[in-house]
């Protein structure tokens, strides 16, 4: 990966392609490299959907290679959604394609006059744009189903539906998995939108001719590689419960610890949780002969999806994960799985991220507009987002706009970004990362467990009030750097309880790149990330009044628990103090 | 046939009992029941452990290892000797969880302190031994792996419970006429 293209989008003359060395973002990849761009290239206040902003594409640093788990893509922009600095990452195939073609990022700049719709095509011989306005209004699966017609099957696709051409603000990125099912998106922050206002529809990526990336050491990083596949395969979360009830398993959990929002975030556990699980969605998926059981992209070995078939037997869309199933299921009353499914379907057909969706249709339902539980009425009203009439349109643009023209005071949102499926008042330690990270309220933006191991912060007494804030602080960082790898979160949890993991993970980027790396090499990759994403942050307007929950986790106690979010304003502000 | 839970026994009363064989490959009947909790009967006033593993007969290294999430009365558990449980206790328990909310709710892990508020809290006091019951509930790989310990020890069902569970399963038992009351149903899973 030794080249950035620029495309100007708004080029006199129509789309130009430029193709340069790395300059000053050497070495980055991932979030690393669309952090650092969007910070130092876009202008803060820029209007998301204008020319000004960029859409930076960019694999992780270990993509493209023989290693285990390295497929996440990032995409980064200023968010439409939030007005932040935004990173959103996904799995499928398109960053080991992207990768072994050399670019370390793909920056779409600029913005077209007229109406023309174009697609762009990337393989060993360079980059074309061209226009092709038959693609236009058409959604994930069918538009892929055509490009393929064109294109074949041995490339990977980037697309956007109807909601990312319409510039709605829950818009994504569909990345395409080794079937060639548009599944895996850069859901949050409404990414897509930013696509569909450079005017691109799909990213068509052929690596044919093109070889893996060859490590600097081959021996050792394969030797790396193999102990770190051990790793994860002897640990009991990547080794054997993800594999087998994926994500979803966390339902269970959620619901008995009462930290599962439910009816807009009225109560924190829901009567239908076991209808909902992983446990009898993976049963379900195994009757109906689709499988509990599968991955992402090549190479990776957690295989934590699977395929979800209607009754009838016939594929109805990717296993949905524990987020969707909870949006659209217990967050809005909901406790039949195959409605959680068409709504999968749906979101990733039209485009847009299944969390801002299902908590958006939660809120629709508190307003009034339909009855929580409503089965039919939920798919309907994604369908009006699909069709794009005004009700559609304020939907498709999230819970924060769908509160406002409501009139709803429990809107779940920060900076505008809506919660995911785990509420701040039982777990009070995701909510000091929810109120502080610089994307809006995102549970994977301090997911990676693995702050122990790394020793972000020193040690952290976990019996100590402070050390909610220093654990959220330290997460945050370690997510930062490991989002710049391009290696799947879940590796996580191997890491944190198995040295030799995480030392066999510091090996296969040490050999690869022909440098040592230790764990504060990590960390202060991590930490100047977050530097950079929080000052473009504050030079776009945000102070730490933006870094709060909504009002109601502070005065509505929520059962089994009754507690509210306790979190101090002054602790709160101390997160990014280091 | 008739079996009386212990004399002692304020809360149990006296139950109609009975039995039932398994194959391994049916086991998965009652994985519904299980994930959404059973009454089993049990000596409460007990430690945790001592439930786990005296009562349940679930090997130590295996409770101490493998069932790393445990939730008495929705709240998570870091310990097992100091946690007493009450008649009526609801116990649930799960094999690693993903995700940080996952790592969050492990017993007595490193990111304990982000559930602060909601968890277990030990409570010192002599507790008194008697005969009750508790709801337990069994969640993903665990279903599989100790669910057949606790079939055999026996779950408390009502008869319409019994009734539905036996028609939805493949498993040899004669059913029982419909009506009221609760029965002790034991299952003993052969290979």
């Amino acid at each position: 990966m030794d080249k950035i293209a620029r495309i100007d989008m708004g080029a006199a003359g129509g789309p130009k392609v430029t193709v340069g060395d790395l300059g000053e973002y050497a070495g980055l990849g991932g979030r690393a490299m669309t952090s650092l761009v969007v910070a130092a290239e876009v202008h803060p206040l820029a209007h998301p959907l204008g020319a000004e902003n960029k859409l930076v594409i960019s694999p992780g640093m270990l993509s493209g290679t023989t290693g285990s788990m390295t497929g996440r893509l990032s995409v980064g922009c200023k968010s439409p959604l939030t007005g932040t600095i935004k990173e959103s990452n996904a799995g499928g195939q398109a960053a080991q394609v992207l990768a072994r073609l050399g670019y370390a990022a793909v920056i779409l700049e600029g913005k077209p006059v007229g109406d023309d719709l174009y697609k762009i095509i990337i393989n060993k011989d360079g980059i074309q744009v061209i226009v092709d306005n038959s693609l236009k209004l058409m959604d994930n699966y069918p538009l892929v189903e055509k490009l393929r017609g064109e294109y074949g099957d041995k490339v990977a696709y980037m697309t956007i539906g109807s909601a990312g051409e319409r510039k709605l603000l829950a818009a994504s990125i569909a990345c395409t998995d080794p079937e060639l099912r548009p599944t895996r998106h850069c859901g949050r922050g409404g990414v897509g939108a930013v696509m569909g206002a450079k005017r691109v529809k799909a990213i068509i990526i052929d690596d044919a001719g093109m070889k893996m990336r060859p490590p600097k050491d081959p021996e050792k990083y394969r030797d790396a590689n193999r102990k770190f596949v051990e790793g994860l395969r002897k640990h009991p979360v990547t080794g054997e419960g993800l594999p087998a009830y994926g994500t979803n398993v966390l339902t269970n959990v959620l619901n008995e610890a009462g930290g599962y929002p439910t009816y807009n975030f009225k109560d924190g556990q829901f009567p239908g949780s076991a209808k909902l699980s992983g446990e009898a969605q993976a049963q379900l998926e195994i009757d109906r002969g689709g499988t509990a059981t599968h991955g992402c992209h090549r190479g990776c070995v957690i295989q934590c999806s699977g395929i979800y078939n209607d009754k009838d037997g016939h594929y109805l869309t990717k296993q949905p994960e524990y987020e969707t199933v909870w949006s659209h299921g217990g967050h809005c009353g909901i406790d039949d799985l195959d409605t959680v499914a068409m709504l999968d379907f749906l979101d990733d057909n039209i485009g847009v991220d299944t969390i801002e969706m299902g908590v958006t249709i939660g809120v629709a339902m508190d307003a009034g507009v339909i009855e929580f539980g409503d089965k039919a009425g939920a798919i309907r009203l994604v369908e009006e987002v699909q069709q794009g009439t005004p009700l559609g349109r304020i939907l498709g643009s999230g819970a924060a706009i769908t509160g406002k023209v409501f009139g709803v005071e429990r809107v779940p949102v920060v900076k505008d970004q809506a919660l995911p499926a785990y509420d701040p008042r039982a777990v009070q330690g995701i909510g000091v990362t929810y109120a502080t990270t610089t994307q809006g309220a995102d549970h994977t933006a301090g997911y990676a467990i693995a702050t122990n191991i790394l020793k972000v912060g020193g040690d952290v007494d976990p019996l100590k009030t402070e050390g909610q804030i220093e654990l959220s602080r330290n997460l945050q960082i370690a997510t930062a750097a490991i989002d710049s790898t391009g290696m799947c979160l879940f590796i996580a949890f191997a890491i944190m309880d198995q040295p030799e993991t995480f030392q066999a993970l510091l090996d296969m980027l040490g050999s690869f790149h022909g440098i040592t790396m230790t764990g504060d090499d990590v960390v202060a990759l991590g930490k100047k990330v977050l530097s950079a994403e929080r000052d473009f942050n504050t030079r776009a307007g945000f102070t730490k009044h933006h870094d709060r929950l909504p009002r109601f986790f502070y005065n509505e106690p929520v059962a089994p628990h009754n507690q509210t979010f306790m979190m101090k304003d002054e602790e709160l502000d101390e997160v990014f103090n280091w | 046939m008739k079996h009386t839970i212990p004399e002692q026994s304020a809360v149990v009363p006296e139950l109609e009992t009975r039995g039932m064989h398994l194959a391994t490959g049916q086991l998965k009947t009652f994985f519904p029941i299980l994930q959404k909790g059973v009454m089993v009967p049990a000596t409460v006033g007990c430690t945790l452990k001592s439930l786990l593993c005296d009562q349940l007969a679930i090997p130590t290294d295996y409770v101490t290892d493998r069932i790393t999430t445990i939730f008495v009365n929705n709240r998570p558990v870091d310990d097992l000797e100091g946690t007493i449980i009450q008649d009526g206790s609801r116990v649930t328990l799960s094999a690693a969880m993903p995700g940080l909310v996952g790592a969050t709710m492990r017993r007595g892990g490193y990111y304990a302190a982000l559930r602060q508020g909601i968890s277990h809290i030990v409570e010192r006091g002599a507790a008194t031994s008697q005969r009750g019951t508790i709801r337990l509930k069994l969640f993903n790989l665990l279903l599989a792996e100790i669910g057949p310990l606790i079939l055999a020890h026996g779950l408390i069902l009502e008869q319409d419970e019994l009734i539905e569970l036996l028609e939805l399963s493949p498993v040899r038992a004669a059913r029982p006429a419909a009506g009221s009351g609760r029965v002790l149903l034991t299952v003993i899973c052969n290979e």
